[in-house]
């Protein structure tokens, strides 16, 4: 059984959460997060929440609050966006390096300068390379199922990482959807009870030295059995979503969401919210005759470069749709991440690297069909190389 | 009970093996310290002198007998704020306990340590101050003495030292109107204990002790004088020993007759280019603190009569 909601994204990420029982939520508002902080303290209000609150002076605060409850065995959910996490950075790296399963939702927000609260995700992929599972999403149903998944995920005995659940700001966060929401029986038949760590702890009736300090070759260690449990993540995010799509009747692709891919010859690629413009002009396109396809990326780490691989490697070339910045490449970040993959396996498939929706600009169905073309005519032009960057944007602000 | 006898019935949960400087008062602090508390307690020591000296460990060993961790720099007072909610969940009470430094907690610690003072979290928070990042070779930091040398207010012929006063950080903490507030020290380690017994009493909200330790390679004195200059520091007025129990505030010993500044100043190299001048400043804005506190004392904050050798009680 479920029921039909309709619901902003903040208000299924608090859901989804609330679902999951978990037993301290620390949390400091920040634009677009703020309604996930209001909701789960109405929540406690109401009543419904049974977790324990602690109403932080920081970012920085919220995330070491959780470190220390998971420390002690606590299953623990925060969110935030763009300048908070910035300024969680510092315990933000530490969380995986200390093996924690926390979840935190992003609300991805561009990040300043020029001053702006709008969405995107240059917030959560500057810090891709910062050992946690991030998880970037479309929809606001997604949005819930994914939060009660990065649970399983995170807590799963091969894993044992941290989990972002990554969604744009304002065109999910704020805007209202159909949601189903599931019962809270199902969802505890989907997770364990609670999240029992034996691999560190602070407990006195178990003493242990948590973090000292360590020589380089045990670090390396550390380090390395950290990168092995960021690869099984992979397997065990396909095994999440299955089971989930088999508790639940919805699944959403694993790591990575083909559509209309199967007798393409170009493709998109995409991530998050803008993925909805996309699918439409990919309609529009093949009502044309083109025949293109779209593939989503969901899990950026681990990144499934094997499965993307074999997506891209037949087409004749594909375009990356970036709402974010690469400052050293000049390209969007999923771009180079594509391309290092089809090099990698000795498939350097033309691309093209697009970047808009800065700042929260709309990537509207008409840019996305601009994509298209553009994809279309470099391809055919020949050749490998990588044609300069493609700005879309309204084009106003020039 | 003589609280010599009280500290040698008690369990040491400090690993003896710690590798401190020689003469080292904040060892002696925070073996006292535990001492009190017992193995029944979960220690966050972030990076400092207590960090570098191995008390969380070092490759697979532990310094202590009960859990210890570091926390970043900056965080201690949070993270612990989750490992007592933590606690809470599973029905564990146990003493939840801070040792820290100055720079960790009167500097960039200080958001995270307010903040936990004002939700009312519950936690023993030490902080042992030796006026500087002793760890690391003697930088400034807001607890440095004003005049003071150190490696990044060096002295030469256009500057002397620290330029900016001592930040009065115990009476800072006051003003968060916690249920214990004092302050302490290892050349009066009757007192500190009594004080640690109370901090462990606290059940709505944070304790916080603030302990002045002379740092011998930092401050420059001979490693035999480590207590004798702890307590030249409270029997001239540089740092008066008081606590705040719910707002109320008392001298815990009372200086009626300072002995003059420059027996303290003068023993110590960090101060060794200061002028009369200066010293006279210092003497000056000691006294203006002194005067200030005993204003709070009120008529009802006169010192304990006759605790000398004592366990402090409640």
């Amino acid at each position: 059984m479920t029921t039909v909601q309709v619901l902003s994204g903040n208000q299924a990420a608090a859901i989804g959460a609330k679902l999951c029982r978990p037993d301290v939520i620390a949390a400091y508002p920040i634009t677009p997060q703020t309604p996930i902080v209001e909701h789960l303290a109405q929540m406690a209000a109401d009543g419904e929440l049974t977790a324990s609150l602690c109403e932080v002076e920081s970012e920085h605060s919220a995330l070491s609050v959780l470190q220390g409850a998971a420390l002690t065995g606590c299953r623990t959910f925060t969110a935030t966006s763009s300048q908070g996490l910035s300024l969680m950075y510092e315990p933000y790296f530490r969380t995986p390096t200390l093996r924690l399963p926390i979840v935190m939702v992003i609300v991805n927000r561009e990040m300043i300068s020029p001053q702006t609260v709008w969405g995107g995700p240059q917030d959560s992929l500057t810090l891709r390379d910062a050992g946690w599972v991030q998880l970037y999403v479309e929809d606001n149903q997604e949005i819930l199922d994914t939060v009660i998944q990065a649970f399983r995920i995170a807590e799963d005995r091969r894993v044992l990482l941290p989990v972002n659940v990554c969604y744009d700001g304002f065109y999910l966060s704020h805007m209202t959807e159909r949601v189903d929401v599931p019962d809270q029986s199902d969802v505890d038949d989907y997770l364990p009870s609670s999240y029992e760590p034996e691999h560190i702890l602070l407990d006195p009736e178990r003493p242990m030295s948590v973090d000292p300090l360590t020589p380089g070759a045990l670090l390396t260690e550390y380090r390395r059995k950290q990168v092995l449990a960021m690869s099984r993540a992979a397997q065990v995010i396909k095994e999440a979503d299955a089971s989930f799509g088999r508790k639940f009747g919805r699944h959403w692709g694993g790591p990575v969401s083909a559509y209309r891919l199967a007798d393409a010859e170009f493709a998109l690629v995409t991530l998050g919210s803008m993925t909805g413009a996309a699918r439409v002009a990919v309609d529009e396109a093949r009502d044309r005759g083109v025949p293109v396809g779209l593939v989503k990326v969901r899990s950026v780490r681990p990144w499934p470069a094997t499965e993307l691989f074999r997506l891209l490697k037949d087409l004749r070339g594909f375009g990356v749709v970036d709402r974010n910045v690469s400052f050293g490449w000049g390209t969007g970040i999923i771009h180079q991440e594509l391309r290092a993959t089809l090099s990698d396996l000795g498939r350097p498939v033309p691309s093209v690297a697009f970047v808009g929706g800065l700042g929260g600009e709309d990537l509207t169905v008409d840019l996305m069909t601009k994509a298209v073309r553009t994809v279309v005519e470099a391809s055919r032009r020949g050749g490998t190389a990588t044609c300069p960057t493609v700005w879309l944007s309204g084009g106003r602000g020039r | 009970m003589n609280f010599i006898d009280y500290l040698a019935e008690r369990e040491d949960v400090l690993s003896p093996g710690i590798s401190a400087c020689v003469g080292c008062n904040v060892e002696l602090t925070l073996r006292t310290v535990l001492k009190v508390l017992g193995a029944n307690t979960i220690l966050a020591i972030p990076p400092g002198c207590m960090g570098g000296v191995g008390v969380v460990g070092w490759k697979r060993t532990t310094g202590t007998r009960c859990p210890v961790f570091f926390p970043l720099l900056d965080n201690t007072a949070s993270m612990l704020a989750g490992i007592r909610l933590g606690c809470e969940r599973k029905g564990r009470e146990v003493n939840v306990v801070a040792f820290a430094g100055d720079g960790a907690s009167v500097d960039c610690g200080f958001q995270a340590l307010s903040g936990a003072a004002e939700r009312g979290e519950r936690i023993i928070y030490i902080c042992y101050d030796n006026e500087g990042y002793m760890n690391t070779g003697f930088q400034r930091s807001g607890s440095t003495a004003k005049g003071s040398w150190t490696s990044t207010t060096p002295v030469g012929p256009a500057r002397g030292g620290k330029a900016q006063r001592k930040k009065d950080f115990p009476m800072i903490m006051a003003m968060h109107d916690l249920p214990y507030v004092a302050t302490a020290s290892p050349g009066f380690l009757a007192d500190l204990v009594g004080k640690v017994r109370k901090a462990a009493e606290v059940r709505d909200g944070m304790a916080y002790i603030h302990v002045l330790n002379p740092c011998v390679n930092g401050w420059g004195f001979p490693p035999d004088r480590s207590l004798e200059v702890a307590r030249l520091s409270v029997l001239t007025r540089y740092y008066p020993l008081f606590e705040v129990e719910r707002g109320r505030f008392r001298l815990t010993r009372d200086v009626p007759k300072p002995r003059p500044l420059r027996e303290f100043v003068g023993s110590l190299r960090k101060f060794a280019h200061l002028t009369e001048e200066s010293v006279a400043d210092m003497q000056a804005e000691a006294e203006m603190r002194w005067a200030r506190l005993k204003a709070l004392c009120g008529a009802a904050g006169g010192p304990d009569e006759g605790d000398g050798g004592k366990v402090g009680g409640g």
